[in-house]
Parts: C-alpha cells; structure tokens; sequence
C-alpha cells in the first residue's frame, strides 16, 4: 500500500468533484434556509429539500467519481500510473464517501443546531432526523456497491429507485411507530431502545455495504 | 505456437512474457512468449482484435492473465504491483483524461506521482506538439489529445514506454510529429520501445524487431532487416509441366497461365540459381513490403491452423 499515491488519487477525486459538491453544499444550505422560515410548511419543504439534495448529491457523486472513470475511459490513464488495485480502491471508496458525508453531514449538523436553536422546534425530533439520515446513508452505500459491482449507470438507477421507495415506506413506518411519534412532540432529546435498534441496523447495513464495495473493487481481475 | 519477439540471450529483459494466455467470449489469447531485449524498438503488428492491445494491458497489469507469468523491468507485474510501474509509459488507443481539465492540470498530477518527472521536457514537448497548457482536454482535437497524453508519459522519462497503436487517427502531420519523437527516443540506447499497430510502415520505420500476432497467436517474429531481407517474391515463366523444386520456407505458389508466382520467406541468393536451372525462366525477383509479408504471413497462418 502506497499512503502518498492514495492521498494522490483522494484529492485529485476530491478536486475533480469541486463544482458538484459545491453545488450541493449550496442546495443544502437553502434548503436550511428554507427550513428556518417560520411555520410548519416551511420546516416540511425545508425537510423535503434537504432529502432531495442528499438523494441527488449521492447519485451524481457516484457518477461523477466512479462511474464516469469507466464510462468515460479515465480509469485506463490512472491505473497506468504507479497505483496498485489496492491504492486506487482505498482513495476511490474513501473520497466518494467523504465526498458524500460533506454535505450530508453539514445538513444533518445545522437542522440539529436549528432545531435546538428555534424555539418553536422540539429537541425530540433530532433522534427521527438522525434516523433518516442514516436512512440516505443506507441507500447511498448500496448504491455504492451496485456501482462498483455492476459498474452500471442502469442497475445504480434501479438501485436509486428502490432507495426512494423505501425511503417513504421507512417515513411512513417511523410516523406510525407510537414511540417515535411521541419522540417527535417531546421538548426532551432522548434514545428509547427502538430508535438504538434501528440506528445499530442502519450503521450494521453501511458497513457491510461499504466492506462488500471495497471487497469487490480489490477482486477485479480486469480492470479495463 | 511459441514465438519469441528475441529469441532468449543473456541479458535482463525488458519485458518476458511466458505461455500467457487469456481467454474472453468470443476471443483467446493462446501460448504468448515474448522477450524484449532492453534498448530495442520492438514493434507487434496485427489487424485489430488480434490480441495486440490485450499483450500490452498484461504486461501493465491492467488485465490478468488466465495462465503464464509476466515480468517487466525485472519485476513481476499484476494489479497488486505498482512499483514497476513507476518505470513503465503506457499509451492506448482507448486511454482518455478527465476532458473537464486542463492539460496542466494533468501535468500536475502525474508529476505528484512521478519523482523522475522533467520540467523542462515537459515544456519543450508541449511546445514541439503545439499543445497549451492552459487548454481543457475537452476542446483538444484528436491528435492533441494523442499528443497530450504522449507528453504526459514522455515527461517521466520511463524506461519502457508500451504503446499501443499511438498513432491511429492521426493526420500525416501529426502522425510524423509523434513518430519524430519516438525516433529521437530511441537514440537513447537505455530505453525500450513495444509498439503495436496494424500500420506496417509506421512500425518499419521505426522497429528493430517485428512480431506478428493474428487471432491470439505470435504467427512470426524476427529482426526487421532480417524479415525484409527473408522474404521474396518470385514471378517465373515456366512450362506447362514444369515442376518446381523442392524450396525452403516456400509460403505461397499460384499460378496464371505460363506464369508462376512464388513467395519465401527464407530467402537465400542459391535459390534463383535453383529455380532457372529446372527449367523455368525467372522474369523477376522482388523484395516484398513489410505490408505483404504480414499480409503473406497472416494468410499462412490461418491455413495452418486450418
């Protein structure tokens, strides 16, 4: 392993990535903007926003750092520079993640500073919050691995599809749970064990997906 | 069949290649041996999908072969392997850079990589191809993204540069613009060349040693002087039941009426003397093109395996 070439490669994905996640840094902050206005709608279109930006944003990373490298023929200049298998799969899965996590985590960390800080908002709701977020997480690293394993724009998009329609049924199912529901009213932030369960399954699911990623990467055999 | 590009002698080869084979769907790439001689221009010609591009992704470690081992600058080479790369320059066909960026931008990265990596050859390359550093890829037109990426390896000063069909596509001007460089390269007696193409006159002007790959298989190799000489075409008057001599290394015979037409490639001066003293009467013996002799060899070729 070659730490210099893997923090070669990191920054030059993370440099060839600028514009998008500039972009997406941008949409998110509006969207938390959006969120701040007052009343209940804005919060909801807030919330809206914020989902659909991480959605885009983890779609168009991926594209844009993984699957355009084969697409677009790149992968053949990099692979003959002096960069092993294992090199490239650790920068490659570690930016596109990292790449990913900037504006995710930024949204999650200023709608929790938000909802501290409004006094109209209650603290309850950061646990739902953190849920979900974790939720796009989940969705984004099985799109990751749909990648790299099929390397296909199709199979990423059906994988993307998927993600959106349990992404509502996983919505549906927290607003029903009793616990959650009250969670969501409470001016206290806490953990009941239901919301652990479901979090120790989200952060179970990301790990797997991500080690089933970098697995997959370093056992191509062919890689043009 | 086992062919060698040069024949095994004491030195460290460049690059050995022994019983490689890789097998795709529709495609087999069988009993591949080859041992390039460091500071010789080596040239694989073959029409496309003979394997030449896939030789050349093995020996980067970019495709695995099924069976066979490969070693380059003394190094073994696979995926896992980076080390030897950092000697190693590799052009395809295929290859693209990121057509958002510019070509500096390029420079920049490979120079990260690259502790060999010369400045001030990178400057005169970029000024002999009339290249701007400035420029995105994406508004580069063909040949200068040729150029473009043959700057970015050159500029490293590898030992072995593979490269694989460089010049395909490339108007004339341009086609001589790389090929002057290649050629300036090669003066230098430490650095080695493989350089595949299906362009025979490309790889003659520039190859000390020629293999033929067809359909997955080294069908010949040999020095280039030697190839040119060895072969020879024939056109004889003879009788209506003449009967021709038992010649070596005879690769082809047809006939139109009274005339014979033969062709060798194992070429030696008794040879006439042998063919006008059994009755026929030679009207002319022609040195073929690097062209004709692929062209002879490749047709050979399928017939034997036939």
């Amino acid at each position: 392993m070659n730490a210099n070439a893997i923090q070669i490669l990191f920054l030059k994905d993370l440099f060839l990535s600028r514009w998008p996640l500039f972009g997406y840094m941008v949409g998110g902050l509006l969207s938390v903007m959006v969120a701040c206005l007052p009343g209940e709608f804005a919060g909801f279109i807030g919330f809206i926003l914020m989902v659909t930006v991480t959605i885009a944003a983890g779609i168009h990373l991926i594209g844009v750092l993984l699957l355009a490298e084969s697409v677009d023929m790149t992968r053949t200049f990099v692979m003959s520079l002096p960069v092993s298998l294992l090199d490239y799969s650790i920068a490659k899965i570690s930016v596109v993640l990292v790449a990913f996590l900037i504006p995710w985590l930024g949204m999650l960390a200023s709608l929790t500073v938000l909802i501290f800080v409004a006094p109209e908002a209650k603290p309850g709701f950061v646990a739902f919050l953190v849920m979900v977020f974790l939720f796009m997480l989940v969705g984004f690293c099985l799109q990751l691995v749909t990648a790299v394993v099929t390397e296909s724009v199709g199979w990423t998009i059906v994988v993307v599809v998927l993600g959106n329609v349990l992404l509502n049924l996983f919505l549906k199912t927290l607003h029903e749970n009793p616990v959650i529901a009250e969670l969501n009213k409470s001016e206290v932030l806490s953990w009941p064990p239901i919301v652990l369960q479901i979090m120790a399954i989200e952060v179970i699911v990301i790990l797997v997906a991500l080690g089933l990623a970098f697995l997959f990467q370093i056992r191509q055999r062919d890689l043009v | 069949m086992s062919t060698a590009l040069n024949q095994p002698r004491q030195f460290t080869a460049a690059a050995s290649l022994r019983g490689i084979a890789k097998s795709y769907k529709h495609f087999q790439l069988k009993d591949i041996d080859l041992e390039i001689e460091p500071g010789t221009v080596n040239g694989l010609i073959g029409p496309n999908g003979a394997g030449k591009s896939t030789i050349m992704r093995i020996m980067m470690g970019l495709v695995a072969p099924d069976q066979g081992t490969v070693s380059v600058l003394g190094q073994p080479i696979s995926s896992r392997e980076a080390s030897a790369k950092q000697e190693i320059g590799f052009f395809s066909d295929d290859m693209r850079l990121y057509k958002s960026e510019s070509i500096a931008f390029h420079m920049q990265f490979v120079r990260s990589l690259f502790p060999s990596w010369d400045e001030d050859y990178a400057h005169q390359l970029l000024d002999r191809f009339g290249l701007i550093a400035q420029q995105k890829i994406k508004g580069l037109s063909h040949g200068q993204r040729v150029k473009s990426l043959l700057l970015l390896i050159l500029a490293r000063r590898p030992k072995l540069l593979i490269l694989d069909e460089p010049t395909n596509g490339l108007d004339p001007v341009a086609k001589q613009e790389v090929l002057s460089e290649l050629m300036q390269i090669v003066n230098d007696e430490t650095r080695t060349i493989l350089y595949s193409s299906h362009n025979t006159q490309d790889v003659e002007q520039i190859s000390d040693t020629i293999a033929f790959i067809d359909r997955g298989r080294v069908i010949a190799s040999n020095n280039r002087d030697e190839f040119l000489d060895g072969w020879r075409r024939f056109k004889l008057q003879a009788p209506q039941n003449w009967q021709a001599p038992v010649i070596d290394g005879l690769r082809s015979e047809s006939t139109f009426g009274n005339l014979r037409v033969m062709t060798l490639d194992r070429y030696q001066a008794e040879v006439e003397d042998r063919l006008q003293s059994s009755g026929a009467t030679l009207e002319a013996s022609e040195a073929m093109t690097l062209e004709e002799i692929f062209v002879a060899a490749v047709a050979r070729g399928r017939e034997d395996k036939q």
